[in-house]
């Protein structure tokens, strides 16, 4: 479907939501919600979308919304399901919408059970990689060298941003993917793939946050295309956790780590050395994928 | 859960308002709005046409708003279609892409759309007063079409039999249909135009006669005088001058030209006269031969090649010294160069080192001036205007196309007693190819040229000017640019002011300005 082809009747979110200037997560779900609705019903867990969506009566979605506690988003996306598999509303498509925070930390038991039990719905996380609703405290999600407010300037965080699609892929769940807002088109590829399978489903969006990332408001979009074409952020599909399959190759577009680095004040304290070390390390988590994407193609 | 308890939890759940009662256009600090910048297409142009804005119009088959938004700079898009250089695809964005957007052919069609849907103004017009065109080339016609289109009873006055001044005699063929011409003639007679031939401004009346007969007077007589250079024996019985020969060919007077023939000059005139010799019968072999290089030659580039595929022999750094006749018949019979060239001091002619080219026929096409007699008899308390070649010397069509238009503006506004309208300057430098965000725009796909005008348009880039793309109303998240109709409408009441839409728009068609 082309961009034009869309009309506002396909919108399943209003304007007057309560997301900041430019926020990632807000063009997300309203990706998601256009791609997968209307029969569309939603866990969300405490995360900025608890604010986004708003403070009852007002809501920012013409989907029905299941606030949630932080820790339970797998759960109440399992028991949700269920209900309305009770109902019979086998054909309302359930979606549980978690931050960072919810998927890589206090949520993963929770996640991990129901990727386990092969739960039959759609988990989304809008990764914007720490804590931005409660004030941008670290969480495993933050990249190493990005400073936050429990790691404060001249400080930074040390440490790995957890592999959470290889931990999906371990699930061995039917399928898991990344997406990016730069590429909207991919995203809703994948979501109606998604869409139309059976099982445990697994998305992560990167979706830049102005305030917390230190970016100016209309950076949004060229900060999520300059992830992909740093290959800090690979865009690529897993199938029952051994099918890996890349959907965008930055051949042509390939661009420094440096560039998208400087473009964040949060990065400000990294200097030369650590960003060549990042970059190397960039690069072997690429050629890495790239070893298990040639290895699962020649399986096939 | 009895049904009512469940309807109310699903109520709750799925919130009892809409968000939008949030009006958070409060929230913002700056505010996109749409804005235009100069394409470099536009800025190229001879005339000036919108061409981003008539590519989007025949992009979404709206054919009588291209001709509108046309004809605010170029009444004849049929003619500039065939004979404009097209300056405008030289920087054409588009070609650092794939391949330059084909302007002429969609802007040829816009003028073909035109002579098939053409139809007259219904209903009696309010006539107003008369004016006075003397010339109908480029200039006259541009001129008569502006004035017959504000209401002006127009009287276009021709010296020869034929209509059309250099379009109709000058310009080959070829070049230009002449169908065309006929048809951008009968529509202006429709629009009340009237024409009148064989009457030469300076012979067969004066301009006190034509004055105390029309309110004003609207010279565009051309350039058409040969620009004289002592060459000896210039006078010879085979020697053309390039217009004349031109005008000859082109009313079919069959010139007495004897092979081979010698083209002297290195102007589209000389491209021009060298390519219809070649196309006469008993001709086989030109040359042409020009005093400079090939580089200083002013002719249009494209032209020459295309002359020198036909078979066209090019000479360059040669100068004219004498052209030698048969003593008994008084027909030319050879052709003395010196070999020269040019310095920083101009034209060095080294008279040591000749050559000779035997030759049947000469046609000199050294340049051509203003007549300026059409000004004699002027007194002082006559005010007239005057256009085109006249005043600029020899030029281009839509160079005379333009003229005539400012002039038309003129005329009108000194008649209504208002002051003349303002002519664009164009200090603002073009979108280049490098501000253009393409990235935004994966749906761009490489391509060739199409055929059809519509898909052709379809690959502009719209530098500057929005092509309904999509980006803008794709990136908000905020859902406030409204798409409707595959056009955009931004939503001030709820616009954060984020500024994606600016960043991200592939035209750089959206500005950011700061407070509300």
């Amino acid at each position: 479907m082309k961009i034009t082809d869309y009309t506002m009747e396909n919108e399943l979110m209003y304007s007057g939501h309560n997301a900041c200037p430019g926020c990632g997560g807000a063009l997300a779900v309203r990706y998601l919600t256009r791609a997968l609705g209307p029969n569309l019903a939603l866990a969300i867990t405490a995360s900025c979308w608890s604010i986004i969506a708003g403070a009852p009566p007002l809501t920012a979605l013409k989907c029905p919304i299941l606030h949630c506690p932080f820790p339970s988003a797998g759960a109440v996306g399992s028991g949700l399901r269920r209900g309305l598999n009770a109902k019979g509303h086998y054909d309302t498509t359930v979606v549980v919408l978690a931050g960072d925070g919810g998927t890589f930390d206090i949520g993963l038991q929770a996640l991990s059970g129901a990727a386990q039990r092969n739960e039959d719905y759609i988990f989304i996380c809008y990764d914007n990689e720490a804590y931005m609703n409660t004030g941008m405290q670290t969480s495993s999600a933050t990249p190493f060298g990005a400073r936050t407010t429990t790691r404060p300037y001249p400080l930074f965080k040390h440490g790995q941003k957890k592999d959470i699609m290889r931990i999906m892929a371990a699930h061995g769940i039917p399928y898991a993917a990344t997406a990016s807002l730069a590429f909207p088109q991919d995203m809703e590829n994948k979501l109606k793939k998604a869409q139309e399978m059976k099982g445990f489903r697994f998305m992560h969006v990167l979706s830049p946050c102005p305030p917390g990332w230190g970016t100016d408001s209309s950076d949004t979009i060229h900060l999520s295309r300059l992830a992909v074409f740093t290959n800090f952020f690979p865009l690529y599909e897993i199938i029952n956790g051994e099918q890996w399959r890349m959907t965008y190759h930055p051949e042509k577009t390939r661009t420094p780590l440096k560039e998208y680095l400087e473009a964040q004040r949060r990065f400000r304290q990294v200097d030369e050395v650590t960003i060549e070390a990042l970059q190397e390390e960039v690069d072997q988590d690429w050629e890495g994928l790239l070893k298990r994407v040639s290895t699962s193609n020649a399986e096939k | 859960m009895s049904d009512k308890t469940e309807q109310a939890v699903y109520e709750y759940a799925c919130g009892t308002e809409p968000s939008s009662l949030n009006k958070t256009g409060g929230w913002r600090l700056a505010a996109p709005e749409k804005a235009k910048r100069l394409s470099p297409c536009c800025k190229d142009c001879l005339l000036h046409s919108e061409v981003p804005d008539w590519m989007e119009a025949v992009k979404g088959g709206r054919w009588e708003e291209a001709w509108q938004i046309m004809s605010r700079t170029n009444p004849f898009p049929a003619l500039t279609g065939h004979v404009c250089f097209s300056p405008c695809i030289e920087n054409c964005n588009r070609g650092r892409l794939d391949q330059e957007l084909d302007i002429p052919t969609i802007e040829r069609a816009i003028g073909e759309w035109r002579f098939e849907n053409y139809q007259p103004r219904k209903g009696p017009r309010k006539i107003k007063d008369p004016v006075a065109v003397v010339g109908s080339g480029p200039a006259g016609l541009s001129c008569a079409f502006y004035l017959a289109a504000e209401g002006y009873k127009v009287t276009v006055f021709e010296r020869s039999p034929i209509i059309g001044g250099m379009l109709a005699l000058g310009i080959p063929e070829y070049r230009l249909p002449r169908d065309i011409l006929t048809k951008e003639l009968a529509i202006l007679e429709e629009e009340g135009v009237s024409f009148v031939t064989s009457r030469a401004l300076g012979k067969d009346m004066q301009l006190p006669e034509l004055a105390s007969e029309f309110r004003e007077i609207f010279l565009a007589t051309g350039a058409w005088l040969p620009r004289e250079e002592n060459i000896p024996g210039a006078d010879k019985k085979g020697v053309y001058h390039a217009l004349d020969f031109l005008s000859m060919i082109n009313t079919r007077e069959h010139p007495e030209i004897e092979d081979p023939v010698v083209v002297i000059g290195g102007g589209n005139a000389a491209v021009d006269s060298a390519r219809c010799a070649l196309r006469l019968n008993g001709v086989n072999h030109v040359s042409l031969v020009y005093r400079r290089s090939r580089a200083e030659m002013p002719a249009h580039p494209p032209e020459v090649e295309a002359a020198e595929l036909e078979g066209v022999e090019l000479i360059f750094n040669a100068n004219p010294a004498e052209i030698k006749a048969e003593a008994a018949s008084g027909q030319v019979e050879s052709v003395t160069f010196n070999y020269s060239k040019t310095n920083r001091e101009g034209l060095i002619v080294d008279k040591s080192s000749t050559f000779k080219k035997d030759c049947g026929s000469v046609i000199l096409a050294l340049g051509q001036e203003p007549d300026y007699s059409v000004f004699n008899n002027l007194d002082r308390e006559m005010a007239i205007f005057a256009g085109g070649d006249l005043v600029s010397g020899p030029a281009t069509v839509p160079e005379a196309i333009r003229g005539g238009r400012l002039e038309a503006m003129n005329i009108a506004a000194k008649m209504e007693g208002r002051s003349g309208p303002e002519v664009p300057g164009f200090s603002e430098q073009p979108v280049g190819f490098e501000e253009l965000n393409l990235l935004a725009r994966p749906d761009l796909e490489l391509q060739d040229r199409q055929k059809e005008p519509g898909p052709e348009a379809g690959r502009c880039l719209g530098c500057g000017t929005c092509n309904s793309c999509g980006v803008c109303y794709l990136f908000c998240p905020d859902v406030a640019v409204d798409w409707l109709n595959n056009s955009y409408e931004l939503n001030l009441d709820y616009c954060k002011g984020c500024g994606i839409c600016v960043v991200e728009c592939p035209a750089r068609a959206l500005a950011l300005e700061g407070g509300y």
